[in-house]
C-alpha cells in the first residue's frame, strides 16, 4: 500500500532534482522527468488494479499541524474515482513529457519547463488522491502557481505576462469561494475529512447557524446546502466556467504540450473532479445542482458559438475546451456523476492529442516553410483529427442523452426544463461538430491563414526540422488510448458505471439496479444524427477560404451577432473597464486621498500646528505676556524710580532741603536778631530736644 | 554547561552587547563585519539550544531568572520565556545574521557604529521579549527605537530626515502611552512591575478599560494598525535594507506581543468589550493595505504597505479569542517576519544594484537575474498567502478562528488575500518578466554566493513551515491553552462593564 504514496512523491523528486540541479541539467533535464513520471504511471496502474480487486484504501502520512479542534492529517484516499483520474493524469503527462523532449529542444529555460511539469503533475496527483479538503487546497492552489510559470514561460513576451497574470487572478477571485466553502465545511462539520464530512453530510442537513449572532439579530442559515454553491465558485474558477472563463483562452500563450496537460486534459478538469469527489453532499442541495447546471448549460453553448467565429487554433481549441468542461459542469448539475467522469476522462484523452497534433501542425505549418499546407508531411494526422473531432462532438450526448439518465432529470425537478436541455444541448453538439470541422479543414487544407506566429518562436529558430517519428508514435499511442478508452468504456459502460457508483452519490431517487438497463438507446441516435447534421453543414459551407467572415450589409443583425461572439461578448473588455481600472484606481484614490491627504496631512497638521502653537505661545504668552511683564515691571520701575526721584528727591527732598535751609536761614536771622537776650533760651530748647529724643529712643528700645 | 543552561537568556542578552565591546576596539572593517556576523550566530546555536530545551508541554515561564535591580521600587531584572516569546526570540535570532550579511557590501561608511547598531537593537529585542518585569520591558522598548532612527538618518534614502522625525515622533506617542499604561498598572496592581504578580490580580472595570485603552493605543501605533500606520511606509522605505528587515522582521512584531502578553491576560473583560472594534479595525486594515499597496509605484513601500495588511490577519487572530485565532497570529507574526524580511533583502539586492526603488525601472530581470527571480518569485507569492508556502498556514487559521466570529469578516479578509495576489502579480510581471526597460538592467549580475547565502535560509523556512508547521505549532499551543482559559473563566464571571457602556 505505502509503495502508491511514491505516485506523487516521483513527480516531487524530479522537480526537486531539477531546481536543485539549476542549468546543470540543461537539455537532458527530460530525463529525469520522464522516467519518474513513467514509474508514477505504472504505479498508477498497479493502484489501479488494487481497488478494482481490493476496494478503496487510505493511507495517512503525517500530522501538519494541530490547532485546538483543528487537526489536519496529511492523508491520501484512493477510490474508484481517484484511480481513473491518476491514471488519466500520469498518463497525459508522460506523454506530454516525452513530446515535450523533442518539441521543447533548443529553448533556454527547457530544465526550468521541466521542472514546473513535474511540480505541476505532483500536485494533480495529489489533488485528485487528497483526503481531505485542507490538502485538496493546497494542491488546487499550486497547480494554479504552475499553470502561472508555464503561461509565462516565454516571459520575454508580455503578452503571455499579462496572461499568466491575469490567468492567477481569475482563479484567486474564484479560489475565496472555495477557501470560504472549506472553511464553512470546517465550521459546520468540525473536520476537514472528505470521508467523515460526506459520511456525516446527510445528518447535519437540519443544522442551522445564526450568522448574524455577533449583532444580535437572528438570521438562522443551513450551511450545508450552502457549501456546495462556494466549492462551486472556486471550481469555476479553475475549469473556466463562466464569468470566469476569461483566463483560459489567454492561457493558450504557454507552450502547445502545456495547454494539452494543463489547460485541456488535467487541471481544467479539477471542478468536475471536485464536484463528483464531494457528490454525496452536492445532491443534498437542489438548487446548487440547478445553479450548477445551468451554469454549465450556459458555458457550453456560449463557448461553443464563441469557438465558431475564432480564427486561431488554439483559442478555438481553448473556447472548445470550456464548452465541454461545460457540459461535464452540467451533467454533474444534473446528477450524472458517472457520465461526467467518463467525459472528463475521455475529454482529456482527446484534447489532449488534439493540441499535441497542433503543435505538430503548427511546427510544420511554420513560416520558413514558406505557407505551404503541409497535409502531405503529416498523412496520418488529418484523419486522425477528423476522428478525434467526430468523436469530440458526439462523446458527450452519447451518454446523456441515452439510457437510465435521461429519467434524472425528471427525478431532479428538470421536468419543465427538460426541453429547453434538450434543444440547448443539441444545439451546442451541432455547433461542436462545425467548430470542430472548420478548424481542422482550415489549418490541413487550406493553410494557416490563421496567425499563430508566437508559440516556440525560440524553439523553432535553433530546431527547426524535428525528427518527427517520435511525435508521431506519441500520436498513435494517444489516438489507440482514445480509441481504446473510447470504445471499450463505451463498450463496457455498465461495468464502468457499476465501478464509479460507490465512489459517487446519484441521486437518492434512483435505483441502482435500473443504472444497469438499456445502455444504447434510440436516444443516442439523435445527438449523434445532430453531430453529423453539424459537420455536413460545416462541410457544405465550407467551400470558401475564410468561412464565418460575413459578406452581407455589416449593419445585419447576423453581423452584429457575429462580431459580438467574434469579440467573445466583450468579457475582457467590461471586465478591465468595469473591475480592473476601477479598483487601480480606486487604490490610488484611497492612498492619495485617505493616507496622503487625510491621514498624513492630520498627522502633518498636528506637527504644524503645534509648532504654530508654541510659536503663538511664544508670541502672546512668552513675548507679550510674560516678557511684557517683566519689561513693564522693569519699566514701571524706572518710571516708580524716576517718580520717586522727581517726587521724593527733587521736590519733596528740595522742598524739605530748602525749607530746612529757608528754616535755617530763618532760624539764622532769628538768632541774629534774638542773639544777644536768648542764648540761654536756645540752649534750653535743645536740651529739652536732646531729653525728648532720648525719651522717645528709650520707648522705641 | 550548568552555567549555561541557567543563565540561557542572559547569556543570550549579553552576547550582543559583548559583541559591541569587542567591536570597539577594532579598526579594520572586515573584522567589525565578521565579529558581528559571529556574535548573531553565536546568538543563532543559543536560540537554537534554548529551543531545544524548551519543555513545551509545561505551562507558565521557562528559563525564569531574577535579581533585584532597584529594590526600592520593586524593580527587578527578571527574564523567561513561554510558548508566545519563544517563537519571537527565535525569530529575532534568525533575522539578525541576515541583516549583517545583507549589509556587508552595502554598508561602507561608518562599519562599526552600524554594526553596532544592529546589535544594539538585536539585544535590546531579546529583553523586549523575554521580559517578565514591565520596567524592564518599558526601558528596552524605548531603547530599541534610538538604533532605529540612527540607522534611517544616518545611512538611509532621500527622505530620511523627515522618516527619522516620523519614526521618533510615533514611537515616543506610543511609548508615552505605554508608560502611562505601566504606571496605572504599577499603582493599580499592589505597587510591583512584577508581570505575574500583576496577572493574577483582577481589576476593576473602570481601570481595565483606561490601562487597556493606553496599552492598546501604544501597541496599535507599533503594530501598526491603521489609522496609526502612516509612520510605516516612510520609516521602512527610507531606511536601509537591514533597518528595513528588523522594523519589519521583528520591531512590529512587539506590537502583536503586547497584545498577547498584556491586553489579553491583563484585562480579558476590557478586550472582550473593545474586541468587536478592533475585529473591524483589522479587517479595514487588511483591505486598505492591499489598496494602498496596489497604487504603490516603489518596491519598498509596496512591501511595508503589504506589512500593514499582514498585521491586520494578526490583530483579526488575536482578538478573535480562539485557539486557531491566536495560534494562527502567533504563526502570522513569524512567518510575516520571514517573507516580508526575505523581500526586503530582495529588494535590497536591487537597490544595492541600480540604487533605485522605483518598479519602473526594472522589468525583464528574469534573463539577467534567473536565481534572483526564482528566489523573489517564491517570497511574493508566499507574501499573498498561496498554499504550501508559511503565510497560508497562518492566515488560514486565522480566518478559520474568524469564522467562529463573523462570515463577513472571513469574506471581506479574503478579499484583502485576493488583492494581495493582484498587487504581488502586478509587481512581478513589472520587475522579472517581460522586456528589460533599459539596457542596463540586461547586465545586472545575479546573486554572489553570500546574497545566495542570505535568502536561501529563508527559502527553506517558507516552505518548511508551509508544509510542515506542526512543530512550531506544538511549541506555543500549552501557552496558547493557558491565555484562553484565563481569558474564558474571566469572561465567565459577572462583568460590571457594562456600567461603562
Amino acid at each position: 500500500m505505502a509503495i502508491f504514496v511514491l505516485i506523487p512523491l516521483l513527480p516531487l523528486l524530479a522537480c526537486l532534482t531539477l531546481v536543485l540541479g539549476g542549468r546543470r541539467w540543461g537539455e537532458s533535464s527530460h530525463r529525469v522527468g520522464i522516467p519518474a513520471i513513467s514509474l508514477s504511471f505504472g504505479l498508477s496502474i498497479l493502484a489501479f488494479l488494487e481497488v478494482v480487486n481490493h476496494g478503496p484504501f487510505s493511507l495517512s502520512l503525517y500530522r501538519l499541524f494541530e490547532s485546538g479542534s483543528l487537526a489536519i492529517d496529511i492523508n491520501v484516499y484512493v477510490d474508484q474515482l481517484t484511480v481513473l483520474l491518476l491514471l488519466l493524469v500520469t498518463g497525459v503527462s508522460t506523454i506530454v513529457h516525452v513530446y515535450s523532449s523533442r518539441y521543447m529542444i533548443g529553448d533556454p529555460r527547457y530544465n526550468r519547463f521541466f521542472a514546473v511539469i513535474a511540480l505541476f503533475t505532483f500536485s494533480m496527483v495529489l489533488l485528485v488522491m487528497s483526503g481531505n479538503l485542507l490538502m485538496l487546497l493546497v494542491c488546487w492552489e499550486v497547480m494554479g502557481i504552475c499553470s502561472y510559470l508555464l503561461i509565462s514561460h516565454w516571459a520575454q513576451r508580455s503578452s503571455a505576462c499579462r496572461a499568466a497574470t491575469k490567468a492567477f487572478l481569475v482563479n484567486a477571485i474564484a479560489d475565496v469561494g472555495l477557501s470560504f466553502g472549506i472553511i464553512l465545511t470546517f465550521f459546520t462539520f468540525k473536520t476537514l475529512d472528505i470521508q467523515t464530512i460526506l459520511a456525516r453530510a446527510e445528518s447535519m442537513q437540519d443544522y442551522t447557524v445564526n450568522i448574524l449572532g455577533w449583532i444580535g439579530v437572528d438570521l438562522h442559515i443551513y450551511p450545508v446546502p450552502l457549501i456546495p454553491f462556494f466549492l462551486f465558485i472556486g471550481a469555476m474558477g479553475k475549469s473556466a466556467q463562466m464569468p470566469f472563463h476569461v483566463w483560459l483562452p489567454f492561457a493558450m500563450e504557454a507552450p502547445t504540450p502545456v495547454s494539452a496537460l494543463i489547460h485541456a486534459a488535467t487541471m481544467v478538469n479539477a471542478g468536475p473532479f471536485l464536484l463528483c469527489r464531494l457528490s454525496p453532499l452536492l445532491v443534498l442541495s437542489p438548487y446548487a445542482m440547478t445553479f450548477i447546471a445551468v451554469i454549465g448549460l450556459l458555458t457550453a453553448l456560449f463557448a461553443a458559438i464563441v469557438s465558431l467565429t475564432q480564427t486561431d487554433i488554439k483559442k478555438i481549441l481553448a473556447y472548445s475546451t470550456i464548452s465541454q468542461i461545460g457540459f461535464m459542469m452540467m451533467t454533474c448539475g444534473l446528477g450524472a456523476f458517472v457520465v461526467a467522469i467518463f467525459h472528463l476522462l475521455a475529454h482529456g484523452c482527446y484534447k489532449a492529442f488534439f493540441f499535441l497534433s497542433t503543435g505538430n501542425a503548427l511546427r510544420s505549418v511554420e513560416p520558413a516553410h514558406g505557407h505551404k499546407h503541409n497535409s502531405q508531411h503529416l498523412p496520418q494526422n488529418r484523419g486522425t483529427l477528423y476522428g478525434g473531432a467526430l468523436l469530440l462532438a458526439c462523446l458527450p450526448p452519447f451518454l446523456l442523452f441515452s439510457g437510465p439518465y435521461e429519467r434524472m432529470w425528471g427525478v431532479l425537478g428538470f421536468t419543465s426544463a427538460k426541453i429547453g436541455f434538450w434543444v440547448i444541448g443539441l444545439i451546442t453538439i451541432f455547433v461542436t461538430a462545425m467548430y470542430l470541422f472548420r478548424s481542422i479543414t482550415s489549418l490541413f487544407s487550406q493553410g494557416p491563414h490563421i496567425s499563430w506566429p508566437t508559440s516556440g518562436s525560440q524553439a523553432r529558430e535553433s530546431h527547426a526540422l524535428q525528427p518527427r517519428f517520435v511525435n508521431g508514435s506519441i500520436l498513435c499511442g494517444l489516438i489507440l488510448g482514445t480509441v481504446l478508452l473510447g470504445g471499450i468504456l463505451a463498450m463496457f459502460w455498465t461495468w464502468f458505471a457499476n465501478f464509479l457508483t460507490p465512489a459517487l452519490s446519484l441521486p437518492r431517487l434512483v435505483p441502482h439496479e435500473e443504472t444497469t438497463e438499456t445502455n444504447f438507446s434510440v436516444w443516442i441516435l439523435v445527438p449523434i444524427g445532430v453531430a453529423i447534421a453539424g459537420w455536413a453543414f460545416a462541410y457544405l459551407t465550407s467551400t470558401q477560404v475564410q468561412p464565418q467572415r460575413p459578406k452581407s450589409d455589416p449593419r445585419s443583425w447576423q453581423t452584429s451577432l457575429y462580431v459580438l461572439f467574434w469579440n467573445k461578448c466583450y468579457f475582457d473588455e467590461i471586465y478591465d473597464a468595469y473591475i480592473v481600472t476601477p479598483t487601480l484606481r480606486f487604490a490610488n484614490w484611497l492612498w492619495r486621498i485617505i493616507d496622503m491627504n487625510i491621514i498624513d496631512k492630520s498627522i502633518h497638521s498636528i506637527a504644524s500646528y503645534s509648532v504654530l502653537f508654541a510659536q503663538w505661545l511664544w508670541r502672546v504668552v512668552d513675548i507679550k505676556g510674560i516678557d511684557r511683564i517683566v519689561i513693564g515691571i522693569g519699566e514701571e520701575s524706572v518710571g516708580l524710580s524716576r517718580w520717586l526721584w522727581r517726587v521724593v528727591d527733587i521736590s519733596w527732598l528740595e522742598q524739605k532741603v530748602g525749607q530746612v535751609g529757608k528754616q535755617a536761614d530763618t532760624a539764622g536771622q532769628l538768632l541774629q536778631e534774638a542773639e544777644p537776650r536768648t542764648i540761654q533760651h536756645q540752649l534750653l530748647v535743645m536740651i529739652l530736644w536732646l531729653v525728648l529724643a532720648t525719651g522717645i529712643l528709650y520707648i522705641l528700645v | 554547561m550548568v552555567i549555561l543552561m541557567d543563565h540561557m537568556i542572559s547569556w543570550m542578552i549579553a552576547v550582543p552587547f559583548v559583541g559591541i565591546v569587542v567591536m570597539a576596539f577594532i579598526r579594520d572593517q572586515e573584522w567589525i563585519r565578521r565579529i558581528a556576523f559571529g556574535c548573531t550566530m553565536v546568538e543563532v546555536g543559543l536560540a537554537i539550544i534554548l529551543w531545544r530545551n524548551f519543555d513545551s508541554t509545561q505551562q507558565g515561564m521557562q528559563f525564569v531568572e531574577r535579581v533585584e535591580w532597584m529594590p526600592t521600587f520593586n524593580i527587578q531584572y527578571a527574564v523567561g520565556v513561554d510558548g508566545i516569546s519563544i517563537l519571537l526570540v527565535l525569530l529575532t535570532a534568525l533575522l539578525c545574521p541576515l541583516c549583517v550579511l545583507c549589509s556587508w557590501g552595502a554598508i561602507t561608511t561608518r562599519v562599526r557604529a552600524y554594526m553596532s547598531l544592529i546589535l544594539l537593537v538585536e539585544g535590546a529585542m531579546i529583553v523586549v521579549f523575554t521580559a517578565l518585569d514591565l520596567f524592564l520591558f518599558f526601558m528596552l522598548w524605548e531603547l530599541t527605537m534610538i538604533p532605529m532612527y540612527f540607522m534611517i538618518i544616518l545611512w538611509g534614502g532621500p527622505n530620511r530626515i523627515t522618516a527619522g522625525i516620523k519614526f521618533v515622533l510615533y514611537s515616543l506617542t506610543g511609548s508615552l502611552l505605554l508608560l502611562v499604561g505601566i504606571l496605572g498598572l504599577y499603582l493599580n496592581g499592589g505597587h510591583t512591575y512584577d508581570l505575574l504578580v500583576l496577572s493574577e490580580q483582577t481589576y476593576s472595570a473602570t481601570t481595565q478599560f483606561w490601562l487597556f485603552l493606553a496599552l492598546f493605543l501604544a501597541f496599535a501605533i507599533k503594530m501598526p494598525m491603521v489609522p496609526f500606520h502612516t509612520w510605516l511606509p516612510d520609516a521602512h522605505s527610507e531606511a536601509p535594507t537591514a533597518g528595513s528587515v528588523i522594523l519589519a522582521g521583528v520591531l512590529l512584531k512587539m506590537g502583536g506581543y503586547g497584545f498577547l502578553r498584556f491586553c489579553l491576560p491583563l484585562f480579558p473583560e476590557a478586550s472582550a468589550l473593545f474586541a468587536p472594534y478592533i475585529l473591524w479595525l483589522s479587517v479595514l486594515a487588511i483591505v486598505y493595505g492591499g489598496y494602498m499597496a496596489l497604487a504603490q509605484s516603489d518596491l519598498k513601500k509596496l512591501v511595508a504597505y503589504s506589512s500593514v495588511s499582514h498585521m491586520g490577519f494578526v490583530t483579526l487572530g488575536i482578538f478573535v479569542f480562539n485557539s486557531q485565532g491566536i495560534q494562527g497570529a502567533i504563526l502570522q507574526m513569524f512567518n510575516h517576519g520571514i517573507t516580508t524580511a526575505a523581500l526586503f533583502i530582495s529588494v535590497g539586492q536591487l537597490y544595492d544594484r541600480t540604487h533605485s526603488r522605483a518598479i519602473s525601472d526594472y522589468g525583464g530581470l528574469h534573463k539577467p537575474m534567473p536565481k534572483f527571480v526564482a528566489l523573489f518569485f517564491l517570497f511574493s507569492v508566499a507574501a499573498f498567502g498561496l498554499p504550501g508556502t508559511c503565510n497560508f498556514i497562518g492566515e488560514f487559521l486565522v480566518l478559520v478562528g474568524t469564522s467562529y466570529t463573523s462570515f463577513a469578516m472571513v469574506l471581506l479578509s479574503m478579499g484583502g488575500i485576493v488583492l494581495a495576489a493582484a498587487y504581488m502579480l502586478w509587481m512581478l510581471q513589472k520587475v522579472a518578466l517581460g522586456e528589460p526597460s533599459t539596457k542596463a538592467v540586461e547586465i545586472l549580475p545575479d546573486l554572489s554566493n553570500r546574497e545566495l547565502a542570505t535568502v536561501i535560509p529563508l527559502a527553506i523556512l517558507v516552505l518548511w513551515i508551509g508544509l510542515y508547521p506542526g512543530p512550531l505549532m506544538e511549541l506555543m499551543d500549552t501557552s496558547v491553552t493557558t491565555l484562553i482559559e484565563k481569558i474564558d473563566i474571566s469572561q465567565t464571571q459577572p462583568s460590571s462593564l457594562t456600567m461603562i457602556q
